[in-house]
């Protein structure tokens, strides 16, 4: 599935475009941060320490116990900030990848059997397709409620680092309802996709020799529509990353370690303490920043028909 | 290796500027030493290669060869049409036109010789100037030379409108968006807009249509490009070119995308249009079937060169050069549906690294002998014929032939 | 097909999107694990008021009772009462619907306004410091949250500047315009545009970076067409190039994508009302999903949907119109 051209066309893309490079440097730092937080957190990211309430952050006077400062109820901002990328990526990764997986699944049998499970699916879509995202996400989660999955923290289990949380809350509602409305463009995507791969001289001919149907789906048209969905996942990955912080600040969330939830919470104190609100933002925008240069490399890389070229 | 034989004498012409233009009593344009690169990732694309040619005046100059040699390119060069990454980086194109002769002898004398101005020595804007008034252009395609969105008549009428503007006050850029403004700039982009185009010029455009042979021209002008056919667009394009009354024609494969039954008719509008208005033509084409038929002279074009040029007479029954000879042994009637049947080998590559300093067709060439690893110079067989080909004085033979070390794969001598 | 033909199958469609939401979300609402009641009714309420509430609610009836007597009322216009504050749900989309709507035409002309221009700008000089400041900016603006762009702005234009309030609607555009024409008086329209500034820009943002991208691509694809190269062969000005026909073909997918993303635009709204305390639909949908206010979120359920059937009509309508390769009769299946 992978060949060694496509690898090859994407070292060539990398080495040649600045901005690929930058997107690669802000994600991998952002999984980086995510994986080892624990290590790399100065403070538990949610002790309360009332004494040292609204701190700046170094660079307007404040010490370096507390480089980016804290918030109202005296936590560290840099290590919130640590911890939240743990809860952006968590569920952009796996809201974005059951939506895919789901969503490819129902478009490539749709696209590939059509008839009506191709109707009952694509209607289904389209009706859906009428509640805007946020609105289906924020409606579903009322229906289920927050559900939050604590996991425990393996660096902190095996005692690499102390005084930390010994658990990360993965608030599932979140992902759940973020994969879910994922799910209706990734069907759409894919069947379009797999209606024009069957229709390929090659998925024909595999067919004429007697290929079952799920055979020729898996081996010949879910590697044939790979490259447009990968570049439409990574779309899709910082769609979720910013609608989980949206999710967050609006208040639908199961966990506080989140920089959409840091937000809300600076919004009072604006005023004062401006940081709190607007350090997890910066954070947000790197990230998505990142992924979406990472989706850029990846289309301007594996499909060369979406290039400007000439004649 | 200098053979030299005493009927054939070798015209260098590449020379540089130093070298003054001769012109004939009724040259209308000359090419000379015209260079046109493409600047791609690939490397530098030499399109055309210090090119010379004439056109006279009410004559037919048919271009023909294959796909890739460089003969759109030339066309787009002398209208200033070549866009980024390609760029005009050598030679000269004269043009007879008395009135800018006068206006630029003071300020720019190098650029003006007689009646005639070097375009590329003009600044920018009056070489543009002259689109649609004084040579104007058509295309292959008439389906995608439309605007879809703006009706026939519309667009039509939009050339005779801007010849209007530019007649009357020829080098003023702004009389010619005058009465279009930020409005219509706001409006026109998104709503069908009439602005700019005055009734008069609407009338004109209908004459022109007429002219060109569509039936019901009042009504085929309220219509869309996709609601004709491609004869009837491609008419439509020919009466779009029309409206400025040019004085040079260049027609860029006008049958190649229509039906067998329509290219003859198309031809013979042209042809028409041309004798009854004394114009001149530069017919591009890959089918040497299209030029027989309307063409005065030709120039056979090869890797961005002429490799033979003459008289229609001249080519057809004493071509020199092998390519012709290729090219003519595979012209289809024109009434046939057959395709050009292709001359064997690849159509050269024309980056500027793997072009090698030899006679460009050596590596296709039946007669390739050992003096073609060395690039032929133009020899003059007649007044009336040129090639560039050893062959023009000498015979093939065998035992000097290279034939051999390009067999096989790759193209490059062993 | 005819105009008439084509707008009552398009109505058709619309009744049936309508009604196939609203049927999930009722059927969701029934199997959902959080119960109504206990969401509404405070602990504290002794048994038999309890018992009362419920049975004012509607709440004691079996599903089916409840979704046919919700659909009937849905039939002749009556979206039912709101559970918390008991007033009618008609009323109160009547009372939110005028503020979401300003909101959103504001939001749409700050980002037509201003993305297409950096579009053209883009596209024309590409490659050069324009093209890439523009392809930067669109960046940060599709990258960037929405609340957030939000609250910054707040920080920066009414914290520290002082220019613009931070929350809020004083006066309705309908309200302002009567003062101004019956009464002469400025004040409303001022006010109106005061509040009404911050939020429109915020929502336009992300809209600006979308349009100015698609605008480039469309225009850049446009420019290398060749009835471009025929434009100019015949002599036509550049400024006619590129106005009277390149960008009006670019437009053409630009107006589907408007319509298209009229769904986001909605989320960008909700968001949007929240941070800048704009009551309109979106503020009143969060409201009534936090306190569990079925009536309210089924209502503007239907509305949003409702509405996103008009635009789509509306789009369809318009390419017609832009695009005369687009008839209504390609509409048919
Ligand atoms: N926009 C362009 N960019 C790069 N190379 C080009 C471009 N246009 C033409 N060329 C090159 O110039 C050569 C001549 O092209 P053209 O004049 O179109 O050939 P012809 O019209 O004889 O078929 C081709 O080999 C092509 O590779
Ligand atoms: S110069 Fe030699 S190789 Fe070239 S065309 Fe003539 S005979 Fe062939
Ligand atoms: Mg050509």
């Amino acid at each position: 599935m992978i060949s060694t051209r496509t690898i090859r066309n994407l070292k060539n893309e990398l080495s040649r475009s600045f901005l690929a490079k930058l997107g690669l440097i802000l994600v991998g730092g952002a999984i980086f941060v995510a994986v080892l937080a624990p290590l790399l957190a100065p403070h538990d990211p949610t002790q309360q320490m009332l004494q040292v309430r609204n701190q700046p952050p170094v660079f307007l006077g404040g010490t370096w116990e507390y480089p980016l400062g804290t918030d109202a109820l005296g936590r560290d901002m840099l290590s919130r900030v640590i911890y939240g990328a743990r809860t952006s990526l968590l569920v952009g990764v796996v809201a974005s990848g059951f939506g895919a997986l789901v969503g490819i699944g129902i478009g490539i049998i749709s696209g590939y059997y059509r008839g009506w499970i191709d109707d009952v699916a694509m209607r289904s879509v389209d009706v859906s397709l009428a509640i805007p995202g946020l609105v289906l996400a924020l409606t579903i989660f009322s229906i289920i409620g927050p559900i939050a999955i604590n996991i425990p923290d393996p660096i902190v289990a095996l005692g690499f680092a102390q005084e930390m949380p010994d658990s990360f809350t993965f608030p599932g509602t979140v992902a759940f309802v973020i994969g879910v409305i994922a799910v209706r463009q990734f069907a759409r995507l894919a069947r379009g996709e797999a209606l024009s791969v069957r229709e390929e001289e090659y998925v024909k001919s595999s067919e004429a020799a007697g290929a079952s149907n799920i055979r020729v789906m898996f081996i010949h048209v879910l590697p044939n529509t790979m490259t447009p969905l990968l570049v439409f996942w990574t779309l899709r990955l910082a769609h979720a990353i910013l609608t989980e912080s949206t999710l967050s600040f609006l208040g639908f969330s199961g966990t506080t370690l989140s920089w959409g939830y840091d937000i809300s919470a600076g919004r009072d104190y604006l005023g004062t303490a401006w940081w709190i609100a607007s350090v997890p933002g910066v954070a947000i925008l790197f990230a998505v920043i990142g992924v979406n240069l990472l989706g850029d490399w990846l289309r301007d890389a594996l499909d060369p028909g979406l290039q400007e070229g000439y004649e | 290796m200098t053979h030299n034989d005493a009927s054939t004498t070798s015209v260098q012409r590449s020379a540089g500027t130093d070298n003054e233009p001769d012109f004939g009593p009724n040259t209308l344009l000359k090419v000379r030493n015209l260079s046109t690169r493409f600047f791609t990732d690939e490397g530098q694309v030499n399109a055309v290669e210090s090119l010379d040619f004439e056109v006279k005046e009410g004559e037919v100059f048919g271009i023909v060869g294959e796909s890739g040699s460089g003969k759109s390119v030339t066309g787009l060069s002398i209208l200033d049409l070549i866009e980024s990454p390609g760029r005009i980086t050598d030679g000269e194109i004269w043009f007879r036109n008395r009135s800018l002769a006068d206006e630029f002898n003071e300020q720019q004398s190098q650029a003006v010789r007689d009646e005639f101005v070097n375009l590329l020595e003009l600044p920018e804007s009056v070489h543009r100037s002259l689109r649609g008034n004084s040579f104007s252009m058509i295309f292959q395609d008439p389906m995608s030379s439309f605007d879809p969105t703006s009706t026939v008549g519309e667009q039509i009428a939009e050339a005779v409108e801007v010849q209007q503007r530019t007649s009357s006050n020829p080098r003023s850029a702004r009389s010619r968006t005058q009465g279009y403004g930020f409005k219509s700039m706001v409006l026109g982009s998104i709503l069908p807009s009439k602005s700019f185009v005055t009734e008069p010029s609407m009338e004109r455009a209908i004459e022109l249509l007429e002219l060109v042979g569509i039936p019901d021209p009042k009504k085929r002008a309220q219509e869309y490009p996709h609601q004709f056919s491609g004869g009837m667009l491609q008419r439509a394009m020919i009466a779009q070119a029309l409206a400025g009354e040019p004085d040079l024609l260049i027609a860029d494969e006008p049958t190649t995308a229509l039906d067998v039954t329509i290219q003859a008719q198309i031809l013979s509008l042209l042809s028409d249009i041309q004798e009854e208005r004394g114009m001149s033509v530069i017919l591009i084409t890959h089918n040497l079937g299209v030029v027989a038929r309307v063409a005065d002279r030709l120039g056979v074009m090869y890797a961005g060169e002429i490799a033979e040029r003459g008289t229609l007479k001249e080519i057809f029954e004493n071509h020199t050069h092998p390519y012709t000879a290729g090219l003519l042994g595979s012209i289809p009637e024109i009434d046939e549906a057959e395709r050009l049947r292709p001359i064997p080998g690849n159509v050269p590559s024309l980056l500027d690294h793997e072009m090698g300093d030899r006679c460009y067709f050596a590596d296709r060439c039946p007669k390739a002998m050992e003096e073609c690893m060395e690039k032929p110079p133009e020899y003059e067989i007649n007044d009336d014929h040129r090639v560039r080909c050893y062959l023009a004085n000498r015979e093939f033979d065998e035992d000097r032939s290279i034939r051999d070390h390009f067999d096989g794969e790759g193209g490059e001598p062993s | 097909m005819s105009l008439l033909k084509f707008t009552i199958k398009r109505t058709i469609h619309g009744i049936v999107v309508a009604w196939a939401a609203l049927t999930i979300i009722f059927a969701l609402r029934f199997i959902s694990p959080v119960d109504i009641a206990s969401a509404l009714i405070p602990p504290d309420v002794p048994p038999t008021a309890r018992e009362s509430l419920i049975e004012d609610l509607g709440l004691d009836q079996p599903w089916y009772v409840q979704y046919l007597r919700y659909i009937g009322g849905v039939v002749q216009g009556d979206l039912g009462y709101s559970y918390v504050s008991r007033i009618s749900v008609n009323q109160l989309a009547i009372n939110r619907l005028p503020a979401t709507l300003e909101l959103a035409v504001a939001a749409t002309l700050v980002s037509v306004v201003l993305s297409i221009p950096l579009g053209v700008i883009s596209a024309t000089n590409r490659h050069q410091v324009p093209d890439y400041l523009a392809s930067f900016f669109a960046l940060l603006g599709i990258s960037t949250p929405n609340f957030w762009l939000g609250i910054m702005l707040v920080l920066l234009v009414s914290v520290m500047l002082g220019w613009f309030p931070t929350s809020g609607r004083e006066f309705g555009f309908y309200e302002a315009m009567r003062l101004l024409i019956l009464d002469g008086n400025r004040y409303g329209i001022i006010q109106w545009l005061y509040h009404i500034t911050l939020p429109a820009i915020t929502l336009g943002t992300y809209y600006v970076a979308l349009l100015t991208r698609l605008t480039r691509s469309e225009m850049l694809d446009q420019l290398s067409e060749e009835y471009v190269r025929v434009l100019r062969a015949k002599g036509l000005p550049e400024t006619l190039v590129t106005f009277k026909h390149v960008l009006r073909n670019s437009l053409i997918p630009v107006v589907t994508v408007l319509g298209l993303q009229f769904g986001s635009f909605i989320n960008g709204a909700v968001v949007v009302e929240v941070v800048f305390r704009w009551p309109g639909m979106g503020e009143f949908l969060i409201r009534a999903i936090r306190t569990v206010d079925w009536p309210v979120i089924q209502g503007t359920l239907i509305i949003i949907a409702i509405t996103w059937v008009t635009i789509n009509f509306g789009v369809d309508i318009l390419y017609t119109i832009i695009d005369p390769r687009v008839t209504l009769e390609g509409e048919s299946e």
